[in-house]
């Protein structure tokens, strides 16, 4: 009963500080023209809901992990407005870009970035169907159903023209062949003038860092030849030491994920990663989220309080996370006591940006996108992919590995072979969950369910701890 | 002369062909190549061999499946199927180009299955321009270092030029009998023509080269293919199976022109040499493919499949792309529209790699034919 009414207590607190952001954003933007726009952006009124996620990641958690994950959801419906905000009041100096293009550069530079894939991916952790008209809309004006769901949900957004007024496209090669393609249709569908980086397929010498470093400062000449936009190299200097302090932050997250039982888990690492870093990196924002939600692991960790009450497995998640089944890993702590430790959108190893010159910071920010999660297991050799995943199962002391095998991962789904023997040798046991990144209709959440029992069951012989 | 010379189709069934027996006891190196940015011309200095891989007849692609999923393209998982069955023995290495997902994860399983003696895979940019070009530029002179160190072949520029001046004189041969489909009644069908291109990539060029001019001669004297409905433009990737060529011909279209990856336009343009040899050969390798995998080249790809309707007179356009490839499903899709709004009538049909279904593709493109009043 208690536990409870504490849930309560931080759910609603939580619950009013984010209508507290939401409200005024709608105020902001004026009753009339807020209802106009969400008639014109039907996915707008999806996103305002985005505060639901309190209850998804925080139900039937411990006092302080559920307060962890509120904290961090919080923060994001803070971004959310701000996106918002910036969507319908400074598109004049909007730039689309690549989820792989990190906006660092274009924050420094005074424009306004906008990812063109965040709503492929926020929409269907706050509403599981929210993106299956966008990939309909994709399927018939032509694209394959075979494509990754992400670029086709993204390019039917396009193609409904709900997407924001923008100056200009950035994109890049990264992460994968249908992520790249899908610019040359949404260019053609925007009439924008659009840049694409490129990324070397051997990106790990210092030739590759010299060709793409250049890469990135043709992007900023062309930019601010397209755009009202111009560097300021102070302005980055500012973004990449407050990035750095945010690293320093998540490395010592990542100590202390390290420890059995785990003090946080979840969320904790893999959303502050993914939201804060690629979407607000260098923001005092975000590093303050980071520092509290530090601060809470350390606490649970001096009180011997683990994340979740029986932690019995801890697991590794490859490939992004399976965003219409969101809260999978509440429900797979209660059933088996599974904690997620660490997953392959956050683990990066070149994390710190050099500041002492422009062009160490373009080298830091260049090794960041070029080394970052995903590109660098979609990029080069199948050892940059299988490497990683041996080394976080010894480092982060994990007893499982679960990939979210999405169908439309070609990149990915063409290495599964070679990851089940090799984890066969290893002696670490292997969950491909099959499924869409963004389309549940492919398998729903019920069908996620039933693989994860049939695994643990009979690989891992585990019985269910909630019924 | 009417029959078409069973020599170049024979050639074609199996990748170890007759041909390429001859060249072994000539003391040939064979080096498998999968795609069209590899720079062919590189493979055939020295003692060494261009084969383009290729998977004839493949039947079912079961092994490779359990590696690469089911959801790559056919193509690759065919090689795969092959070079695991051990069609591919007789190679002394393979080179990749870093070039889509679907080959660099071929490159990265058959490296981890089978360990060939020698295998390389080029980092192509995926852009025009002075600074990638000088990358791949690079990228060639890193493969020639480690060709010559494991295979002891010269590339000196001699050498190289030597390659060229063959290569050139050799793709303006096929180019001369190319330039027949453009008469109002070609003496050549597409299946054909499209024969002589794949033999071309999977056997020794200097072993083909008397058949080839002996065909050429002849041609005036064959009878000129005037039963058509509608003569056609074929677009799209790897095609190395005439037969699909002949399925679409059995309907009543002619396939006069063809931008394929393994077809004549632009792939049969000569190497012109600018600068050093190995920068020609990168800029010529770099620019002269029309794979969607340049990502800054839609509307040049755009323009050259106009220009090539216009210049072969087509009366419509057939994109054919293998299931599942990402870079081809988008471009097609988009191509369509740009085809369509330049007036012109387009399908598009996706296929597997092997030839299945052709009572689906008759049918399709007799309605199609159809679609156009012809």
């Amino acid at each position: 009963m208690k536990e409870k009414i504490n849930y309560y207590i931080i759910y609603c607190k939580y619950w009013i500080l984010t209508w507290i952001k939401i409200i005024p954003f709608m105020i902001r933007h004026g009753l009339f023209d807020t209802i106009r726009d969400l008639r014109r952006y039907p996915w707008l009124l999806v996103m305002l809901k985005v505060n639901r996620l309190l209850g998804k990641f925080g139900k039937g958690r411990t006092l302080r992990y559920q307060k962890a994950s509120s904290i961090i959801v919080s923060g994001i419906v803070s971004g959310v407005t701000e996106m918002l905000g910036n969507f319908f009041f400074n598109s004049d100096r909007m730039i689309i870009h690549e989820d792989m293009v990190p906006p660092e550069i274009f924050k420094a530079m005074g424009l306004v970035p906008f990812m063109a894939e965040l709503n492929g991916i926020m929409l269907p952790m706050i509403e599981p169907h929210a993106m299956e008209d966008y990939i309909d809309m994709s399927e018939s004006s032509g694209v394959p159903p075979d494509i990754c769901s992400l670029p086709k949900g993204t390019m039917g957004m396009f193609l409904k023209k709900e997407t924001p007024p923008a100056l200009a496209i950035v994109a890049s090669n990264l992460p994968c062949d249908a992520g790249m393609c899908s610019y040359a249709l949404i260019e053609k569908q925007l009439k924008l003038p659009t840049f694409r980086l490129d990324i070397p397929y051997h990106f790990t010498d210092e030739r590759a860092l010299h060709y793409f470093t250049d890469e990135l400062k043709r992007m900023i000449n062309w930019l601010e030849e397209q755009t009202p936009g111009r560097m300021d190299w102070d302005r980055l200097r500012e973004i990449c030491e407050e990035r750095n302090r945010m690293v320093e932050y998540e490395l010592e997250l990542w100590d202390l994920v390290r420890i059995r039982p785990a003090p946080l888990a979840g969320e904790a690492v893999w959303l502050t990663h993914l939201w804060f870093f690629n979407l607000f990196p260098g923001s005092k924002k975000s590093t303050n989220i980071l520092k509290k939600v530090v601060e809470i692991g350390k606490q649970n960790l001096s009180e011997g309080i683990p994340a979740v009450k029986n932690e019995k497995y801890r697991a590794l998640l490859w490939n992004p996370p399976l965003i219409h089944f969101i809260d999978l890993f509440n429900w797979a702590e209660k059933a088996y006591g599974v904690s997620l430790i660490m997953d392959s959108m956050s683990f990066n190893r070149l994390p710190f940006i050099d500041t002492a010159s422009p062009d160490t910071m373009l080298e830091g920010l260049g090794r960041n996108i070029m080394y970052g999660p995903m590109a660098r297991h979609t990029r080069g050799p199948a050892e940059n992919y299988l490497n990683d995943i041996f080394y976080i199962h010894k480092h982060f002391d994990l007893d499982m590995l679960w990939v979210a095998g999405h169908i439309g991962c070609k990149n990915t789904q063409a290495l599964n072979g070679m990851l089940r023997e090799k984890c066969r040798e290893a002696g670490l046991p292997l969950l491909i969950i099959d499924y869409d990144l963004s389309d549940p209709r492919i398998v729903p959440r019920e069908g996620i369910i039933e693989q994860i029992n049939h695994f643990m069951e009979n690989i891992m012989k585990a019985e269910r701890l909630d019924l | 002369m009417n029959e078409f010379p069973d020599f170049f189709p024979d050639l074609l069934e199996d990748p170890h062909n007759s041909l390429i027996d001859k060249a072994l006891d000539n003391g040939k190196v064979p080096i498998g190549y999968t795609c069209s940015f590899v720079p062919e011309v590189l493979l055939t200095v020295d003692k060494l061999l261009p084969v383009r891989v290729f998977a004839p007849g493949v039947s079912g692609t079961e092994v490779a499946d359990i590696y690469l999923s089911n959801v790559i393209c056919s193509y690759t998982r065919s090689l795969l199927e092959f070079a695991m069955d051990g069609r591919y023995d007789f190679l002394k290495g393979w080179v990749f180009a870093a070039s889509c997902d679907h080959l660099r994860r071929l490159y990265d399983n058959l490296n981890y299955l089978l360990k060939p003696e020698f295998i390389h895979i080029l980092d192509v940019p995926h852009r025009l321009g002075k600074i990638p070009l000088s990358w791949y530029t690079e990228e060639l002179k890193m493969f020639t270092r480690a060709m010559t160190s494991h295979f002891n072949v010269d590339y000196g520029e001699e050498a190289l030029s030597d390659a060229i001046n063959r290569h050139n004189e050799f793709v303006s041969l096929l180019e001369s009998i190319g330039e027949f489909r453009k008469e109002k009644y070609p003496p050549i069908s597409g299946s054909e023509f499209h024969t002589l291109m794949i033999a071309s990539q999977a056997a020794p060029r200097n072993l083909l080269i008397d058949k080839i001019n002996e065909f050429k001669l002849s041609l005036p004297e064959r009878e000129k293919k005037s039963n058509y409905r509608a003569r056609l433009l074929i677009v799209g990737g790897q095609l190395d199976d005439p037969n699909y060529i002949k399925v679409i011909e059995s309907t009543g279209g002619l396939v006069v022109a063809d931008h394929l990856c393994t077809g004549s336009i632009p792939g049969l343009t000569p190497i012109v040499i600018k600068d050093d040899p190995l920068t020609s050969i990168a800029d010529h390798y770099l620019s002269r493919t029309s794979c969607p995998r340049m990502m800054e080249e839609f509307n040049a790809r755009v323009e050259s499949i106009l220009k090539s309707a216009s210049e072969y007179d087509v009366d419509g356009v057939v994109i054919e792309f293998v299931k599942f490839c990402d870079t081809w499903g988008i471009e097609a899709g988009m191509l369509v529209s740009a085809i369509k709004d330049a007036g012109i009538p387009v399908i598009s049909l996706e296929r597997e790699y092997r030839l299945t279904g052709e009572g689906q593709l008759k049918t399709r493109i007799q309605a199609f034919i159809e679609s156009m009043g012809k």
